[in-house]
């Protein structure tokens, strides 16, 4: 037993060493400039708040922060609304065509975004949704989509299918029994495929960097590629920055690590 | 059909429609259109806008830059997903014997994963500054130009993509590895296996099916890849880092020739629908895929 | 005869007697107040002065108090060229850009006349208004003849050097290229300080490398177009000064990470006293002569090189322009600001203040700013000879095909005849059928 608890001790101090770049990062946002770019020493000799402070009060990023806050949890639910629908009717109505449709949210999510990003430009300009949030929610739905079709699809696939045949018994319509029973049994894969869309949507670069042109839609993402120096690249400002942009995955990874978990395993777990 | 069945089918559609209609707009239009636009000489700030049949596709197959980044495409995926592939298995048998920890350990390994990827490219950035980044630290204080250097650049990013893309193939194998009772090993060690050949022969049969669909993700991932390698190097220096999608990009929104860079655009669907198609072929023939 | 009607009209004639007054002197009242009906707001869009002060917030309340009734509003651009320009073409492009007056990098200027963006100044600017700009300036603000934008600052790429590094050991600053590298030998067999760089030069991959070629491709007697639109029309002597570029990085006369720097970061080295020679432009002088430089009295400024084959070394001119948005719904106003800005008073007071160079020649010679700035009697005249980057709509589309091809000689990994034979090859399947091509 005790050599399991080393044994276990050593794999998560190895886990830590992996995530070491994250944690340096971290450490760098906290060191005053003037230490910066000396190394060693390693540890700086006292932290500071400036970089936060500069990042916060003269930088695009929290006016980027609420931008992607919006776009994501916009696109999460679209997305679930739109999915959720379309996967019970594959998951258990005769649909016409249901292999190939089936075939086509697959292709769908393997479609390249770079091919993708060129029509929806067009698209885009010519409904005159640059820089807004309409045009990055549209395009993350877009590719949210199919994956969460598949997903949930197969979420609904595991619940026996005797649940709803009681409802129809007792008179329920379809609409009905997918309302009062179906949704609240699914409901985990919901939350499950609810977090993938959103960790997708707030990490997402290609779409926000070409739609977006100023803070008024400007995600996170961009506007750390984005990020002003004046002189030199100001590596403490960024790295603030970078901490900010990555708080809701690490909250998400760190406190809903079962949904995370589940959404990701079963898209891939099953036959 | 019984009115239920056709109440069914009805119901059916109605609910598939919205998220059809959405999907035909903005994934199954734009792909067609995209093959359109590359048939196009088409610079919207000039109002050029021409047809010019397969004319790109012409100059891109005689285009030294395009099969470069053919070249670089490839290399970084099959390097990135081997590594991957080959970490992320070790990882995950390393985690089949967690008793104490796992979820701080589920935590750290996630964390790497679930960062944005210009989050990663800046990280990696500031980690390979010739003076003052940690990894030449960690080498010795040797003053390495990763990012400047035409023959690190590439393997710099290698490294950054499989930091942010392995706890994903090791979440795979390790939840597969769970599914394997201890009875199957416990059965091997009576018959008198070592641990290589309980390994080689239980485990990575059992594996198979799993490693496959991980590699199939991972690959398709690996050739759209386009976050990571734009913010960190560019495609820099010198090309050695542009793979196919900067390329497209670089084309449609730098130069802003759309039809030009949807060639390039549309190269890089049909690589990756190819190989998608391909692998499913392959499980199939597995019995795999549905 | 009293009608039924007329105590009606006595009453409304009441009415109306009253009312009007009244409305005349609400409308008086109204247009006494500062920002009431009537107003005029422009927007106008810039980029981030550099420098220790800002002029421009100063000088646009002197215009708004000149000119009561209109009220500027100053936006500032993104850091980076090729943001800003991303940023205008994407604005520009979807039609109703919320701006008037637009601070533009010389190089759009053709670009977006083309694209239809600006307004025609032609009719409202008379040709002579210009005369008193920089001839180089001028050129680049009318494309095919037309005045589409009012010179607004200037810069030419130039040399400096350590005066006092070549007085110690008796050089004059280099007439060629050679002399360069022959100078830089010398004064570092004779300093033994191995941290001391030699020739610094802008060589990442984006416009400032392109810069940098073509003062080289100048300096060897050749150009980058042909009068027929041919890329480099005369391959052999190109090729030389690509050739000599590399050779600088691999004999180590200029340090290899030359290839990933922009002007900022071969300022600062060379502020810091650890180069001999820098090619940069004007504005740097100013930071080096600020009180606490290490540099400060020991830099000089002098003509570029030539090359073997060349007859004079000259620069590239560079600079701002200011420009009027097409559609704007106020071009008089927009006018109005526009002439102020680019005026005497205004370039005057921006070069005193941040020490940005004017496009007017005769500030050159103000007796007031000379005292301040020395050296720009001098600038004036490396202006003058300086020439424009080409002045078509295409040169951003030809400066993006050719970095990637420039910047894969400086690292080595093509060499000049291969770099040069793609970038041709690109470039001409690129600007085929586009109508007139490049000039």
């Amino acid at each position: 037993m005790k050599v399991g608890r080393v044994r276990d001790v050593a794999v998560l101090v190895l886990l830590a060493a992996y995530a070491g770049p994250f944690f340096w990062q971290l450490l760098t946002s906290f060191k005053p400039d003037a230490e910066l770019l000396v190394l060693p020493p390693l540890l700086p000799s006292r932290l500071t708040l400036e970089h936060y402070r500069v990042v916060l009060e003269q930088s695009l990023i929290p006016r980027a922060l609420v931008n992607s806050l919006g776009v994501a949890a916009l696109t999460t639910l679209l997305a679930l609304a739109l999915g959720v629908l379309a996967a019970y009717a594959l998951a258990r109505l005769p649909v016409p065509g249901k292999g190939l449709l089936l075939l086509v949210v697959i292709a769908g999510t393997a479609f390249p975004h770079i091919a993708t990003v060129s029509p929806l430009y067009l698209l885009m300009r010519a409904l005159g949704l640059r820089d807004t949030w309409t045009a990055l929610v549209l395009a993350n739905t877009s590719f949210a989509l199919p994956l969460i079709i598949w997903l949930l699809a197969g979420f609904i696939r595991e619940i026996p299918e005797e649940l709803e045949q009681a409802a129809f018994l007792d008179g329920a319509s379809r609409l009905q029994t997918f309302r009062w029973v179906l949704l609240p049994l699914v409901a985990p894969g919901l939350a499950s495929a609810a977090l993938l869309t959103f960790l997708f949507s707030w990490n997402e670069f290609l779409f926000a960097y070409t739609f977006t042109a100023t803070e008024a839609s400007r995600t996170v993402p961009v506007a750390l590629a984005l990020f002003p120096g004046v002189f030199e690249v100001p590596w403490g400002d960024i790295a603030a920055a970078s901490i900010l942009a990555s708080l809701p995955p690490v909250l998400i990874v760190v406190g809903l690590q079962r949904y995370l978990v589940r959404g990701l395993l079963a898209g891939a777990l099953r036959e | 059909m019984t009115p239920r069945q056709r109440a069914d089918r009805r119901a059916g559609l109605v609910f598939l429609a919205p998220a059809l209609l959405t999907l035909a707009v903005l994934t199954l239009y734009p792909g067609a259109w995209v093959i359109w636009l590359s048939l196009q000489q088409r610079i919207p700030v000039f109002g050029i806008e021409r047809f010019v049949g397969p004319s790109h596709y012409l100059f891109l197959a005689t285009d030294p830059r395009f099969w470069n980044a053919a070249w670089v495409t490839l290399a970084f995926t099959a390097i990135s997903v081997g590594l991957e592939l080959v970490l992320g298995l070790a990882l995950a048998l390393a985690l089949r014997g967690q008793r104490w920890g796992r979820r701080l350990a589920l935590s750290l390994l996630l964390l790497a994963w679930a960062l944005p990827s210009v989050v990663t490219a800046k990280l990696f950035e500031w980690l390979y500054h010739p003076g003052a980044g940690l990894v030449n630290f960690l080498l010795g204080g040797r003053p390495l130009n990763w990012l400047g250097d035409p023959a690190l650049a590439l393997p710099g990013l290698i490294l950054a993509d499989v930091w942010r893309t392995m706890p994903f193939v090791a979440l795979l194998c390790y939840a597969r590895l769970l599914t394997i009772p201890v009875e199957v090993y416990e059965a091997a060690q009576v018959d008198g296996a070592g641990r290589l050949a309980s390994f080689a022969r239980i485990t990575l049969p059992l594996l198979r099916q799993i490693v496959l669909i991980a590699l199939l993700f991972r690959t398709l991932d690996a050739l759209r890849a386009f976050d990571i390698m734009f913010v960190l190097t560019g495609g820099g220096p010198a090309g050695t880092t542009e793979t196919l999608t900067v390329y497209a990009y670089r084309s449609l929104f730098q130069t802003l020739q759309l039809g030009f860079g949807s060639a390039i655009g549309a190269a890089v669907f049909a690589l990756v629908m190819l190989t998608a198609w391909g692998y499913l072929q392959m499980l199939r023939r597995e019995g795999l895929a549905e | 005869m009293t009608t039924a009607g007329e105590p009606g009209r006595r009453c409304s004639r009441a009415i109306g007697g009253a009312l009007l007054p009244a409305l005349l002197v609400a409308l008086t009242a109204c247009a006494d107040q500062p920002a009431g009906r009537g107003d005029v707001t422009l927007v106008f869009k810039h980029a981030k002065i550099l420098g220790p002060s800002d002029p421009l917030p100063r000088l646009l309340r002197e215009f708004e108090a000149a000119n009561p009734g209109i009220r500027v509003v100053s936006e500032s651009l993104p850091w980076s060229a090729d943001e800003q320009h991303q940023f205008y073409v994407v604005n520009l492009e979807g039609g109703n850009p919320g701006f008037d007056v637009m601070m533009l990098d010389v190089i759009w200027v053709p670009e977006f006349a083309r694209a239809g963006w600006l307004l025609d100044l032609t009719p409202m600017v008379a040709k002579d208004e210009l005369a008193p700009h920089f001839p180089a300036a001028i050129a680049a603000a009318t494309p095919d003849g037309r005045i589409w934008a009012i010179p607004w600052i200037m810069n030419v790429g130039m040399l400096y050097y350590r005066a006092d590094l070549l007085a110690r050991y008796g050089l004059e600053p280099p007439r060629t290229y050679q002399e360069l590298v022959s100078h830089v030998a010398r004064i570092r067999a004779g300093e033994h300080d191995p941290r001391l760089d030699g020739f610094l030069w802008q060589g990442k991959q984006y416009e400032g490398l392109v810069v940098n070629v073509l003062e080289g491709l100048w300096a060897n007697g050749t150009r980058l177009l042909g009068e027929d639109g041919a890329v480099f029309p005369d391959p052999e002597r190109a090729a030389e000064v690509l050739a000599f570029l590399r050779m600088l990085i691999e004999t180590g006369v200029s340090p290899s990470w030359v290839t990933a720097a922009d002007e900022e970061l071969t300022r600062r080295p060379f502020g810091n006293g650890r180069a001999i020679f820098l090619r940069s432009w004007p504005y740097a002088m100013g930071l080096f002569e600020l009180p606490d430089s290490p540099v400060r009295g020991k830099v000089g400024i002098a003509p570029l090189p030539r090359h073997a084959r060349g007859s004079q070394g000259m620069g590239a001119t560079g600079g701002a322009h200011v420009g009027i948005q097409r559609h704007t719904r106020h071009p008089d106003a927009a006018l109005a600001l526009a002439r102020f800005l680019t005026g005497e008073h205004a370039q005057k007071a921006m070069t005193s203040g941040v020490a940005l160079n004017p496009t007017r020649m005769n500030l050159y010679h103000d007796p007031e700013l000379v005292r301040g700035h020395p050296n720009l009697p001098r600038i004036h005249e490396l202006a003058m000879a300086a020439r424009p980057r080409p002045v078509t709509p295409y040169y951003l589309m030809l400066s993006t095909t050719l970095q990637p091809e420039l910047s894969a000689v400086l690292v080595g990994v093509k060499t000049p005849a291969q770099a040069m034979a793609h970038a041709r090859r690109r470039l001409e399947y690129m600007l085929a059928g586009i109508l007139d091509g490049p000039r």
